[in-house]
C-alpha cells in the first residue's frame, strides 16, 4: 500500500511537469488551430541549451530557465513570423507538414551540434531524495514539479488577468469577432506561438535533470504531449492539466508494476481510445470537426 | 492539350521501357539496381500515401509504419513456416489493410487533426511493439531472413522486377480509384466534407476504405523489401525518415495527381544518395530532408505536375465552345421522375427546434410539404429558413421535434442516408467542389451505398452519360471539362441543381436559387424548375425574389422568429397582416395610424 501511495504521488509529480510541457502545445492549438509537431523537438532543444549552460558555466539547470525562456520565446516568435505566418490560411494538412518539417530539421541540427549521444544534467541534488515518513521523493522531481506549477500559474494569470491574455482567449474563440473589436490577430498569433514555445524554456530545464536528452527523443515527447492534450481536449489548458495528471499517474503505475518499457505505450493507447470513443477529449470541443452523429 | 497528353504518354512509355531494360543491359550494376529498387519502393509508398492525403485530403505522417507491418508479418510467417517470403508478401498487405481499417475507424467521427495524431501514434506504437515483444520479434536485435534460393548470378533481378511491378500496380490502383464513384467521393470529401455527405457520400466508409487502399500495397512491398534486405529491425522498418521522404516525394511531384508521387520519388532518391555520400555527419541527413520538406510546403505547395500544368494552360488557352442556348424545356430531355402521388404530404416537420447558444434559430417550427408541388418558404433574414434546411438534410441535428420524409421519421438518420431516400438540396452560396470539373461534380453524388456501386466507373459509361444529359438540360454541356470554381455564380447555381438531380431526388430544397443571379438567368432557372416539377420532382424553395416566388410557388410558407407564422396561396399571403408584421416590424400598422401612446415615446 505504501508502495502504491508512493507511486501515486510520484505520478502526480510527473504529471505536474507534463502539464507544463503540454501547455504550450494546447495553447498554440487553441488559438491557431495548428498542431505544432515541432513542440517536442523545441523542448529537447531547450534541454540541450540548459545542458550547455550547466556544462560551461555551472549554471543550475532550473535557474538556467531565466536565460532559456527568453531565447525560446524569440525562437517561437521567429518560427511564426518566418514560416507559419506564410501559410496561416492554408489547409490544416499543410501547417502540420510544415511543423513536422521543422521538427525533423531541428532534430537534424541537434544531431549536427550535439551528436547522437545521451546527455543529462546532474546538479548536486539530482540523486538526492526527500524523506517523508515512509516515503521517498527524488528532490529533482519535487523541484521540477514546483517549477512547473509556478510557470503554469503564471501562464494562467497571463491569460486571465492581462489584456494580452484576454486578446489571446478572444482570438481563440472567435478570430473574426476579436478582429472587429480591435484585436490584431497577427500580433496575437505571434505572441501565442512565442509564449507557447517559451514554455519549453522551463520545460527543457526540468527535462535535462529528470530525463536523458537525445536528439531523436523528441518523438517520444511529442507522442506523450499529444496523448495528454488529446485526453484533456485539444486547446483546453485545464484539460491539459487534468490529462497530464492522469497520464502521469498511469505511466508511473505502468512503469512500477509492469515495466518502464511499456510505460510509453500507455500514451499511444490513450490517443487511439480517446479519439475512437470521445474525440473531443475530457474538456475540449475543437477536435470534433463534425456536426453529424 | 492533345499534344501535351501525347507527349506525356510517350514519356511514360519510354521511362517504363528504360526501367524494364536497365538491369538486362547493366546486369552487374548492383549499386544502380539497389538505388532503383529503393526508388520504386518510395514511389509506391508515395503513391499509396497520395490516395489518402491527395485524394481524400487526410495527411498521414506515419505512413512508413505499413512498410514495417508488412515486413514483420511476412518475416515472422516465413521464419515459422519456411514458406518463401515472396509467396507470403500478400499477407503483409492483408496485415497492413487490417491495421489501417482499425485506425481508420478512429477518424470516422473526427477530422484532419485527429487523423494526423493517429498516424504519429501508429508509427511509434508499432516501433515500440517491435522493440518490446522480444520473444516474437527479436527486439532490437531484429530478425534475419533466409537468403534467396535462386542463383546468385541473377542477384537482385527478381526483387527489381517485383518492386517495379508493385509500383506499376499502385499507379494503376490510383488511376482506377480516381475514375470510380469511390474516387469522386474521396475528392469530394477533400473539397467539402459536409457537402459530400449531403449528396449521398457515406463519408466514414469512404475514409476507412481510402486509408485501407493507401496501406495495402505498402504492406505487400514491406514483405518483399524484408526479403531483399534479409535483415529487419524496429528502427529501420518503422523509420520516420522514410515517412518524410515519401511525403516529400508526393508533395514535390504533385499531391492528388496520379504520376506526381512517382516523379517525386525519382527526384528524392538522388537527394537521398547525395546527402548520404556527403559525409557521415550525424543529423545531416535529417537536416537536409527537413529543410527540403519545409521549402516545398512553403514555396511549391501544389507540386511540380500541377504547377507545370497550370503554366502550360496559361500559355495555351483553350477556347470554350460556348453558345447562348434557349432554355432547355423539351420534355424528352428532362429526367423522368419517380411516380408521384400529388397532394400527399412528402415532408412533415413538427415542433422542430434548434438553439445556437442563446439564440433560438428554429423554435417550434411545423409545416408540411405536399408531394408534387412547388412550395415557397419566405421570411425575413434570420428567421431560420436556412437552419430548417440544415435540419431537414441532417447537416445540423435538432434539439427537439420530428421530421418525416415520405412517412418515415428521418431526424436521426444520417445525412447521406437522407440523400439516398431522395432528399436533395442546393446552397445559398453554392457549394460545388471547386477543383473538380463540372462533370466530376455531377458524378460524385451517390444514390445508394453498396460496395459494387463504389467501383462503378464514373467518368465514362452510364453515369457519365446521365451527367451529360443533365448538363445538357441545364445548358452547361460545353463547360463539362472546366473546373467548377471557374464558373460564374449563375452557372454554379445551375450546375449545383444538376448535381442534386443526379440523386434522382423526390424532394429538392433550393436555398435562394435566384440569389445573386442575373435576370436572364433567373427566368431560365424558373422555367427549369417548372419543367422538373412537371416531371414529378417536389420543390421547397427559399427565395427573396418576391416576383419569382409569387409566380412560381403555391403554397407559400412564411417564417419568422424560427417558426412558420402563415401559410397559403400567394394572393392570401400578400394580404396577410401577420406577414407584413414579420417583414416590416411589429406594430408598423399601428404606427401608421396616429396613436397617442407611440407619440409619447417619440
Amino acid at each position: 500500500m505504501t508502495h502504491a501511495t508512493e507511486t501515486l504521488i510520484l505520478g502526480l509529480l510527473i504529471g505536474g511537469v507534463y502539464a507544463l510541457l503540454a501547455s504550450g502545445l494546447t495553447l498554440i492549438f487553441g488559438v491557431m488551430n495548428i498542431i505544432n509537431v515541432a513542440q517536442g523537438a523545441l523542448l529537447v532543444l531547450a534541454g540541450l541549451l540548459t545542458y550547455e549552460l550547466w556544462r560551461r558555466f555551472g549554471l543550475d539547470p532550473i535557474a538556467a530557465a531565466v536565460v532559456t525562456t527568453p531565447v525560446m520565446f524569440a525562437v517561437g516568435w521567429a518560427i511564426y513570423r518566418l514560416f507559419v505566418a506564410r501559410i496561416r490560411t492554408a489547409p490544416v494538412s499543410m501547417t502540420v507538414l510544415l511543423t513536422f518539417a521543422l521538427a525533423i530539421t531541428i532534430e537534424g541540427a541537434m544531431g549536427l551540434t550535439w551528436k547522437n549521444v545521451f546527455r543529462s544534467v546532474t546538479p548536486g541534488y539530482f540523486d538526492e531524495s526527500f524523506h517523508l515518513g515512509p516515503f521517498f521523493f527524488p528532490k529533482a522531481q519535487v523541484f521540477g514539479c514546483l517549477a512547473a506549477v509556478a510557470v503554469l500559474a503564471g501562464l494562467w494569470l497571463l491569460l486571465t488577468r492581462t489584456w494580452a491574455g484576454r486578446a489571446i482567449r478572444a482570438a481563440s474563440q472567435n478570430p473574426q469577432g476579436s478582429a472587429l473589436v480591435g484585436v490584431d490577430f497577427r500580433a496575437v498569433a505571434t505572441l501565442t506561438f512565442a509564449v507557447g514555445v517559451a514554455t519549453t524554456g522551463v520545460g527543457g530545464s526540468i527535462l535535462s535533470v529528470l530525463y536523458t536528452l537525445f536528439p531523436a527523443s523528441h518523438y517520444l515527447w511529442i507522442s506523450r504531449l499529444l496523448g495528454i492534450v488529446v485526453l484533456g481536449g485539444m486547446g483546453s489548458l485545464p484539460g491539459a492539466v487534468v490529462g497530464a495528471l492522469l497520464l502521469g499517474v498511469a505511466e508511473a503505475f505502468t512503469a512500477t508494476y509492469v515495466s518502464t518499457r511499456w510505460a510509453t505505450v500507455v500514451f499511444y493507447l490513450v490517443i487511439l481510445v480517446v479519439l475512437l470513443v470521445r474525440p473531443q477529449g475530457l474538456m475540449g470541443s475543437r477536435l470534433r470537426g463534425d456536426v453529424v452523429t | 492539350m492533345t499534344g501535351a497528353v501525347g507527349l506525356r504518354r510517350a514519356a511514360i512509355a519510354l521511362g517504363g521501357l528504360a526501367l524494364v531494360a536497365y538491369p538486362l543491359v547493366r546486369l552487374d550494376d548492383v549499386y544502380g539496381q539497389s538505388i532503383l529498387i529503393f526508388a520504386f519502393l518510395l514511389g509506391l509508398m508515395a503513391s499509396g500515401w497520395n490516395i489518402m492525403a491527395g485524394f481524400t485530403g487526410y495527411v498521414s505522417i506515419g505512413q512508413s509504419a505499413f512498410l514495417g507491418i508488412g515486413a514483420y508479418t511476412v518475416a515472422l510467417l516465413a521464419l515459422r513456416t519456411g514458406v518463401s517470403p515472396l509467396l507470403l508478401a500478400p499477407l503483409g498487405g492483408v496485415a497492413a489493410a487490417l491495421v489501417a481499417a482499425v485506425l481508420g475507424a478512429t477518424v470516422m467521427r473526427a477530422r484532419e487533426h485527429a487523423f494526423v495524431i493517429i498516424t504519429i501514434a501508429l508509427l511509434f506504437l508499432f516501433q515500440t511493439l517491435a522493440l518490446n515483444l522480444e520473444g516474437i520479434t527479436g527486439g532490437s536485435n531484429g530478425l534475419t531472413l533466409p537468403l534467396p534460393s535462386w542463383d546468385r548470378d541473377i542477384q537482385n533481378l527478381p526483387f527489381y522486377y517485383l518492386m517495379l511491378g508493385l509500383l506499376a500496380l499502385s499507379v494503376l490502383l490510383s488511376w482506377w480509384i480516381r475514375r470510380t464513384k469511390f474516387g469522386m467521393g474521396l475528392v469530394a470529401i477533400r473539397e467539402d466534407e459536409d457537402k459530400a455527405a449531403a449528396i449521398g457520400v457515406r463519408t466514414p466508409a469512404y475514409k476507412v476504405l481510402s486509408f485501407v487502399a493507401s496501406a495495402v500495397l505498402i504492406g505487400v512491398a514491406g514483405g518483399v523489401y524484408a526479403y531483399y534486405l534479409s535483415f529487419i529491425d524496429p528502427r529501420g522498418m518503422f523509420d520516420i525518415l522514410i515517412s518524410v521522404q515519401l511525403v516529400l516525394a508526393a508533395l514535390v511531384g504533385g499531391r492528388g495527381t496520379i504520376w506526381g508521387p512517382v516523379l517525386g520519388a525519382f527526384l528524392v532518391v538522388p537527394l537521398n544518395e547525395a546527402t548520404l555520400n556527403l559525409g557521415a555527419a550525424e543529423g545531416l541527413h535529417l537536416f537536409a530532408f527537413g529543410l527540403a520538406l519545409g521549402a516545398v510546403v512553403l514555396f511549391l505547395p501544389r507540386g511540380l505536375i500541377p504547377t507545370v500544368q497550370a503554366w502550360w494552360e496559361r500559355r495555351h488557352p483553350r477556347p470554350v465552345a460556348w453558345e447562348r442556348r434557349a432554355p432547355a424545356t423539351t420534355a424528352a430531355r428532362a429526367p423522368a421522375g419517380p411516380a408521384a402521388a400529388p397532394g400527399r404530404a412528402l415532408l412533415e416537420v413538427d415542433g422542430l427546434a434548434k438553439r445556437f447558444g442563446g439564440v433560438a434559430a428554429v423554435d417550434g417550427c411545423s409545416f408540411t410539404v405536399a408531394e408534387g408541388g412547388l412550395t415557397g418558404l419566405i421570411g425575413p433574414n434570420g428567421s431560420g429558413k436556412t437552419t430548417v434546411f440544415n435540419l431537414v438534410t441532417g447537416m445540423v441535428r435538432g434539439d427537439a421535434g420530428s421530421i418525416r420524409f415520405d412517412g418515415r421519421r428521418v431526424d436521426r438518420v444520417l445525412p447521406w442516408e437522407r440523400a439516398h431516400l431522395g432528399l436533395g438540396r442546393t446552397f445559398q452560396v453554392t457549394r460545388l467542389f471547386p477543383r473538380m470539373t463540372v462533370l466530376e461534380n455531377l458524378v460524385a453524388p451517390l444514390r445508394g451505398f453498396s460496395w459494387p456501386n463504389l467501383a462503378t466507373d464514373a467518368v465514362s459509361g452510364p453515369e457519365a452519360r446521365r451527367a451529360g444529359e443533365l448538363l445538357d438540360l441545364v445548358g452547361l454541356a460545353p463547360l463539362a471539362a472546366e473546373p467548377a470554381g471557374q464558373l460564374s455564380f449563375g452557372q454554379q447555381k445551375l450546375a449545383e441543381l444538376a448535381q442534386v438531380l443526379m440523386l434522382e431526388p423526390r424532394l429538392v430544397l433550393l436555398d435562394e436559387p435566384a440569389g445573386g443571379v442575373n435576370p436572364g438567368m433567373i427566368e431560365r432557372i424558373a422555367e427549369l424548375l417548372l419543367e422538373l416539377n412537371r416531371r414529378g420532382i417536389t420543390f421547397l424553395i427559399v427565395e427573396h425574389n418576391m416576383p419569382m416566388v409569387l409566380e412560381l410557388c403555391d403554397p407559400i410558407l412564411v417564417m419568422a422568429r424560427g417558426r412558420v407564422i402563415a401559410e397559403g396561396p400567394p394572393a392570401a399571403i400578400q394580404r396577410d397582416p401577420a406577414v407584413l408584421d414579420a417583414y416590416l416590424g411589429e406594430g408598423w400598422g399601428k404606427a401608421s395610424r396616429p396613436d397617442p401612446s407611440s407619440q409619447v415615446e417619440v
